[in-house]
């Protein structure tokens, strides 16, 4: 009860928001990511921030927080008009934002962690703080399962994340923002962190949780608000309002086509005799637990073979061992016959299959060189390069919606979704015999993912054996002919996938057994 | 060399202005702080570096060297390596090309010039390849390994000089016989300008073909930006590591050569002044552009050569030039940084 307020401020918090948006402003340059933004957050109530990337949502909470001081407008908390500039001043006055990448230290154990963000910690007692128990309560109470001493490295980031929410309770809280908390969990994790926000709401937080996953607003929001372009698109109690209306809000009048509102394609029929494409026998690529262990899988031609799993659980050494770019300790990758992976990475050889990386932003693209040039990356160790010309070129960014499809553009210059969609247009651009796609939809919008799922089911249609790694259940489900589940680097099974497979029974598989 | 990130820029000359007036500034106040009048004590500089044939031809004597060696650093450093080790391959060379001349002294000059530079690059591409080669394989970080090399080479001219190669009608006095005029670099007559400021000109000006065009470069290009990508795409990373970082070594080898067979007439200690260093932070200040590299080198050259009649006519002590170049470097790297982040 910690943070239920008193009768007099609950009778108060009933007329006067915990957090009041008016008009607020925010431009980066000639970009207006926050356009005349007005709404009221109550005290005890959970309002999902839905949009699309790059639709403000992130941008409109800093202006809160202190990150970005709005240009025009003005936030209230708790009636009275606030200024934050520092992150510091909005926790002073009671606002916590837990964001998609933590600030926790991995070195120390959680109880430092928690200890050295506590304001009860003496300062002369520094990050040691052994005797700050007051900061270990409400993880006891969030999280009993956790280990107050263990080194935080060593958590799930399931786990992390609850340290890093209760360090910003901790700061006696009453408004939580989460960040696309569900983005980095398991199904069973996710379905906790509802359980725990809708907690924090019968205790009186406010809680604001961008997000674009609907299944975040059917799980615990009470009120979702839209935005849109830097605008509130709409806003409507989350009871009463359909999957179909709220994305027809995020998406606006260039809304989905076909009848899924996600806009995915269907399923590709399998080819009537299948043969394998990409063997993997016994992929091996060491002993640490994020490395692939004993890996043998079968993908046939025109077959979406879909592999679920928790990030870390050795998708990216078995990503680099087929594509070999990671030494193989064991074991092989076989391409129509032919193999592909290496024991000792001498000498190279341009890569045979289409391969979208995970993280294209970092893994895919020379950030500095031009859209040309990074769509003629394939031909780069090739004795003489092929370059296409300028024509062919603007046409393949246009065939591909890369906005702006300028060949002489930076690659570093673009949004994340169109990074993408350079990398799709570069390794699917000329029908190959295997793609493998890693976590191709992380950050993107409903737009920009439809997109990638309609490139690879149109691979898988040409007849390329799709390997597809990704953390996105409903997708696996609904899009691949098979899933195999991976866990500490091996693979669990490999299901068909049928009406009697479930999200729980694989959730259980990706998480070690516990629903 | 990559594209800036969101913010406003300034234009270059206003930039350029403004670092010249900061050094300006700074240079007067160390003048008056050493009790010389800082106007004549400038103005004499400038005429102590380029205001007659024979103070032109010093300066230019002395950018040979940190011409070459900038160029050592240069070539890593288009694919994103911290090469610190000039210095050292700069030694190599000189041991290098030393040993072939020491080895044929009687050999005619058609031959023995040519051998020997081709040994000093040699010796400065080993230099330089064995860093290359452990960091491309074994991901040694090359800053570390170079600077290492880099007292070893010292200490190899060292030991030989005190040693082996003494010669003994030097009555103790640590250096090899005089060269053989066979191994003299020819010189521009009238002057003492010797091959080796060519030979930097030539090298500096192919780099600056050989890095802007062509599959190769693009490959050195995408390698440096995103070795990851490279190597998916069958880019060999430890093979151009080698190469450029023994390009580079062979580049500081001739710096070597040049300074012993050119200038000094003999191998002995002290045979360089730091250029390898000095060549480092104006590789760097020119963000590794070879044509920019030229006229920066001849710029420090001149200023380290004004530094000796600073000595002379002035009465102030020799390490004033280096103080100045500290200065130069300093305000180079720091005034543009600080005014792009105000303006952004």
């Amino acid at each position: 009860m910690q943070y239920s307020p008193s009768d007099n401020m609950a009778g108060t918090a009933a007329i006067v928001p915990m957090v009041s948006f008016r008009g607020v402003v925010k431009r980066f340059g000639a970009l207006t990511a926050c356009d005349d933004v007005s709404f009221d957050v109550a005290a005890g109530e959970v309002v999902a921030l839905l949009g699309e990337n790059g639709a403000g949502k992130s941008t409109l909470m800093k202006t809160l927080y202190g990150i970005h001081p709005p240009d025009a407008g003005q936030v209230l908390v708790e009636g009275h008009p606030v200024a934050f500039t520092r992150p510091a001043e909005a926790m002073a006055a009671g606002i916590g934002m837990v964001f998609q990448t933590f600030s926790l230290l991995p070195a120390l154990t959680v109880r430092d962690n928690l200890a050295m963000a506590w304001p009860g910690t003496p300062w002369f007692l520094g990050p040691q703080g052994r005797n700050a128990r007051g900061a270990l309560t409400r993880l006891a109470q969030l999280a009993p399962g956790i280990d107050p001493d263990a080194r935080l490295g060593t958590l799930s980031t399931g786990e992390q994340q609850l340290v890093e929410l209760t360090k910003v309770l901790n700061l006696s809280a009453r408004l939580v923002i989460l960040d696309e908390p569900t983005s980095v969990l398991t199904p069973a994790e996710a379905e906790r962190l509802y359980g725990l926000i809708r907690d924090l709401a019968a205790d009186g937080v406010a809680v604001v949780l961008i997000t674009h996953k609907l299944a975040d607003v059917e799980a615990c929001a009470d009120r979702v608000v839209v935005m849109r372009r830097g605008r509130i698109a709409g806003t409507g109690t989350a009871s009463a309002m359909t999957r179909a209306a709220i994305v027809a809000m995020m998406m606006g009048d260039t809304g989905v086509r076909g009848g899924d509102p996600r806009g995915l394609p269907p399923r590709p029929d399998l080819p009537a005799r299948p043969y394998p494409q990409l063997l993997l026998r016994d992929v091996t690529t060491g002993t640490a637990p994020a490395d692939a262990k004993g890996i043998t899988l079968t993908v046939n031609r025109g077959e979406i073979l879909g592999i679920a799993g928790v990030t870390g659980n050795g998708q990216t050494a078995l990503a680099e061992a087929v594509v070999g770019i990671r030494e193989l300790t064991a074991g092989e990758v076989l391409l129509d016959g032919k193999t592909i992976s290496r024991r000792r990475l001498e000498p190279r050889q341009p890569l045979a299959i289409g391969y979208v990386p995970e993280n294209p932003r970092e893994n895919g693209i020379v950030p500095g060189l031009s859209l040309a040039a990074n769509l003629a990356l394939r031909g780069i160790a090739r004795p003489r390069q092929h370059t296409m010309h300028p024509e062919q070129v603007t046409q393949c960014l246009t065939d591909y919606d890369v906005r702006p499809p300028d060949p002489g553009r930076a690659a570093g210059t673009l949004s994340g979704g169109n990074v993408q969609k350079l990398v799709i247009a570069r390794e699917t651009g000329e029908q190959r015999d295997a793609l493998l796609m890693v976590f191709p939809t992380m950050g993107l919008d409903i737009t920009a993912t439809a997109s990638v799922y309609h490139r690879m089911v149109d691979a898988a249609r040409a007849g390329a054996a799709v390997l597809w790694i990704s953390e996105e259940l409903d997708d696996l489900l609904e899009l691949a002919h098979r899933i195999a589940v991976i866990r500490d680097g091996r693979i669990s099974s490999g299901l068909p996938v049928t009406p009697q497979v479930t999200r729980a029974e694989i959730g259980a598989l990706m998480t070690g057994g516990q629903p | 060399m990559t594209p800036t990130s969101s913010g406003r820029t300034l234009p270059f000359a206003a930039i350029a202005l403004a670092t010249a007036a900061v050094f300006l500034l700074a240079a007067a106040t160390f003048f008056i702080a050493i009790g010389q009048a800082p106007l004549r004590a400038m103005i004499d500089l400038v005429l102590f570096a380029t205001g007659d044939a024979f103070s032109r031809v010093e300066s230019l004597l002395k950018a040979a060297p940190i011409l070459l060696c900038a160029i050592a650093a240069a070539i890593p450093g288009r694919l994103g390596l911290i090469s610190v080790g000039a210095e050292g391959q700069l030694h190599l060379g000189a041991i290098f090309g030393t040993a072939l001349v020491l080895a044929m002294p009687q050999a005619p000059a058609i031959i023995l010039l040519p051998a020997t530079l081709l040994a000093a690059a040699v010796g400065g591409a080993l230099w330089g390849g064995v860093p290359g080669w452990l960091r491309g394989r074994l991901s040694v970080n090359e800053t570390i390994t170079t600077l290492v090399m880099n007292y070893l080479g010292i200490l190899m001219v060292n030991g030989l000089v005190f040693g082996p190669w003494r010669d003994p009608a030097n009555l103790g006095w640590p250096a090899t016989a005089s060269f053989p005029d066979a191994a003299r670099l020819p010189v521009l007559p009238g002057t003492g300008l010797h091959l080796g400021l060519f030979l930097g000109v030539l090298l500096a000006l192919g780099c600056a073909f050989a890095f802007s065009r062509g599959i190769r470069a693009e490959r050195v290009r995408v390698l440096a930006m995103n070795r990851k990508v490279g190597e998916t795409y069958g880019l060999n990373f430890p093979r151009f590591a080698v190469i450029l970082m023994a390009t580079g070594g062979a580049a500081a080898g001739l710096a070597g050569i040049c300074e012993a067979i050119a200038v000094q007439g003999r191998l002995q200690p002290g045979l360089s002044l730091g250029y390898g260093l000095t060549g480092f932070l104006v590789a760097w200040l020119c963000g590794h552009r070879f044509l920019l590299i030229l006229p920066v080198s001849i710029l420090v050259g001149g200023l380290l050569a004004a530094g000796d009649s600073l000595q002379l006519f002035h009465k102030i002590p020799a390490s004033s030039a280096t103080i100045l170049q500290g200065l130069l470097f300093v305000t180079v790297l720091a005034v543009p940084g600080v005014l792009n982040r105000r303006a952004s």
